[in-house]
């Protein structure tokens, strides 16, 4: 797997491609400023780009917007962002910068080596991984919802778990519930929140979409 | 320097030298100075201001007229701080300017500001004034200095004057002849610098009423700078009290937890060649607490400023912060623009501590936030439906948070009768 790396400090660059390397990724560019990871991504068509929110100038969202335009150049580039807080404004704007894998993770989920670089490449197939507090966010924000409050507390469970990026395995695992039992709760949630029957994968996005627009 | 010191204290000088020196002082030249200037002036203004007013007003109904009448009152206000730069210089009377604050930005707003304040118009009065002023005061000036150099100098010129083809017997005789009017010249014009300068003194009074501020506004304004000087002490103290509790946070928190990591894998390391089992255990264990740290941080760096509304604004901030709250908020925000981020923040940290209280110590099952701006102020509400009786205690989160909102120039109202509803309101300035 190809990775471009933004991220302006050089200690959490060189700890990630090193955790990257291990992991057996080949790392084509470490950049540390929003217009070279631009270039880069132009450049090497990664498999993946993580990239840091906050980088100079401004330390304020020059990852978030550099990511966004290299998604603009090569459509469909799988982005993971990593930022010190995750807000659900800015997995909104991702998601909706159209296709392609998409990670929005809080910085400190790089502890967990495993499953950080599970996150990695599932956002490098074209998955959506959201983390865990921006569902809970989510979660918060739609408990009173209409279309919302039509889903029943394991279907809420399942949707929550599938914008954290979870195969029907893990959710099953997760839930201790069948593999049945998990398409048929994903089937009822399509079908509550108005999406029609298309590719799988890309029907998980749009319900994740649906979930933040509401 | 003479020029500063009040007239009144020359004018009631006593003794003849001191009243020939009076006569050759600055003070009498720099008050025949500003008495004959008041005449030009008067006249000047008098004359700028009827022809552009009529004018302005004559085409009122055009765009121009308008114009020139927004540019004629910035023109007598222009003519107003000059007087009270005159007076200061030829008087030592200083006048401070009255007028009001005027808004940051739109050249139509300041116009309108401008125009609604009281001090602008004065300064009219003022300049109109001037010109009868002006007209009795030049007048005055020009026939005290002649009258008295004429008598004193009537010795020489008399016998050389339209009387000196009458039955004067000699010249000399004639210059005898007109000693009384020189004695009485003499007395006019020691008597001189008392009148020039009570006429300027009078003068000097009453452009300090037109021009200074009024009384009630300067009892206004010290009433205001003693609530500043009030509300600055209780934010710096509150600043104070909050680096404390930053410290005290970190000190409790990430650093106890680091401390623990540091020791932690301090020992696994020392365990790594006899006990490998037990150096994992100790590893996994950092790694644990190396997490919570993290956590605590972020928390912590939250509560200090909240990275979301600087980049993104009150909406999603806001949003977010709803989103933490235990009970189901509604959100609702209308702005067109972003405030000043002085603004943007206490407004957030007056939505930030609502909701705590709220969460904590209501017992409401919905609150709800708006966020509106009009005629330049931003308004925030936040509404609950629960048990009400909230005050606020001095030294507590709500009296902190008014003065975080009066030191914007804003203002904090809770209503919370007991028994609910509690209803916070917060104006801000939103320019």
């Amino acid at each position: 797997m190809r990775v471009v790396i933004a991220e302006d400090s050089v200690l959490l660059r060189e700890g990630i491609a090193r955790l990257l390397r291990d992991a057996g990724c080949e790392i084509v560019a470490a950049v540390g400023d929003g217009p070279a990871l631009v270039a880069a991504v132009a450049e090497h068509r990664p498999d993946i780009a993580i990239v840091d929110v906050r980088m100079p100038p401004s330390h304020r969202d020059e990852g978030l917007r550099a990511a966004l335009e290299a998604r603009r150049r090569v459509p469909g580039s799988p982005i993971l962002i990593l930022s010190q807080y995750v807000e659900e404004r800015y997995a909104g704007e991702l998601l909706q910068s159209g296709p392609g894998g998409t990670g929005y993770l809080l910085k400190e989920r790089v502890a967990d080596v495993g499953d950080f670089v599970d996150a990695v490449r599932r956002v490098a197939a074209g998955a959506t991984v959201l983390d865990p507090e921006v569902v809970a966010q989510l979660m918060a924000r739609r408990r009173h919802n209409d279309q919302f409050a039509a889903l029943t507390t394991r279907e809420r469970e399942v949707l929550a778990l599938m914008a954290e990026g979870r195969s029907n395995r893990a959710i099953g695992d997760a839930l201790a519930i069948g593999d049945g039992a998990v398409e048929k709760h994903i089937s009822n949630i399509f079908g509550k929140l108005g999406l029609a029957a298309t590719e799988a994968d890309h029907r998980r996005v749009l319900a994740v979409l649906a979930f933040l627009r509401s | 320097m003479l020029r500063s010191r009040p007239l009144s204290t020359i004018v009631s000088r006593t003794g003849l030298s001191a009243r020939v020196r009076v006569l050759v002082s600055r003070e009498v030249w720099l008050a025949t100075a500003f008495l004959l200037l008041n005449a030009l002036l008067g006249v000047f203004w008098f004359v700028a201001l009827v022809t552009l007013i009529s004018l302005g007003l004559g085409l009122a109904y055009t765009l121009i007229g308008l114009v020139i009448l927004g540019l004629t009152m910035r023109f007598w206000m222009a003519g107003a701080t000059l007087e009270r730069r005159r007076a200061g210089l030829l008087l030592g009377t200083r006048i401070a300017p009255p007028y009001r604050a005027l808004p940051e930005r739109g050249i139509l707003a300041r116009a309108l500001a401008r125009a609604g304040d009281p001090a602008t118009w004065r300064d009219l009065l003022y300049l109109v004034l001037l010109f009868p002023l002006g007209i009795g005061e030049g007048a005055l000036v020009v026939v005290a200095w002649l009258l008295p150099l004429g008598g004193l100098l009537a010795p020489l010129w008399l016998p050389y004057g339209s009387a000196a083809d009458t039955a004067q017997p000699s010249v000399v005789l004639a210059s005898v002849a007109a000693l009384p009017a020189a004695l009485a010249g003499l007395a006019l014009l020691l008597l001189l610098p008392r009148v020039l300068l009570a006429v300027a003194r009078r003068h000097g009074a009453l452009a300090l009423a037109l021009l200074g501020p009024t009384a009630s506004r300067e009892r206004t304004l010290a009433a205001r700078v003693d609530e500043l000087r009030a509300s600055r002490s209780r934010l710096l103290d509150a600043a104070l009290l909050e680096r404390q509790r930053i410290e005290r946070d970190l000190h409790d928190g990430a650093q106890q937890r680091l401390v623990a990591v540091a020791m932690g894998l301090g020992l696994a390391r020392g365990k790594m060649q006899s006990d490998p089992a037990a150096a994992a255990a100790l590893v996994i264990e950092a790694h644990e607490q190396t997490k919570l740290a993290l956590r605590d941080i972020r928390d912590l760096v939250r509560g200090i400023h909240p990275a979301v509304l600087s980049d993104r604004g009150l909406d999603p901030a806001i949003s977010a912060l709803a989103g933490r709250c235990p009970i189901p908020v509604e959100v609702r925000v209308d702005l067109d623009h972003r405030p000043p981020e002085a603004v943007e923040s206490t407004a957030y940290f007056v939505v930030a501590e609502a909701l705590t209280n709220i969460a904590k110590h209501s017992a409401a099952a919905h609150a709800w936030i708006g966020v509106s701006c009009a005629r330049g102020r931003l308004l925030l509400e936040i509404r609950d439906d629960g048990v009400g009786g909230a005050a606020p205690a001095a030294g507590g989160g709500l009296a902190g948070l008014a003065d975080r909102v009066a030191a914007l120039d804003g203002r904090l109202v809770v209503a919370s009768p007991a028994g609910g509803p509690t209803i916070i309101r917060a104006e801000l300035p939103c320019e």
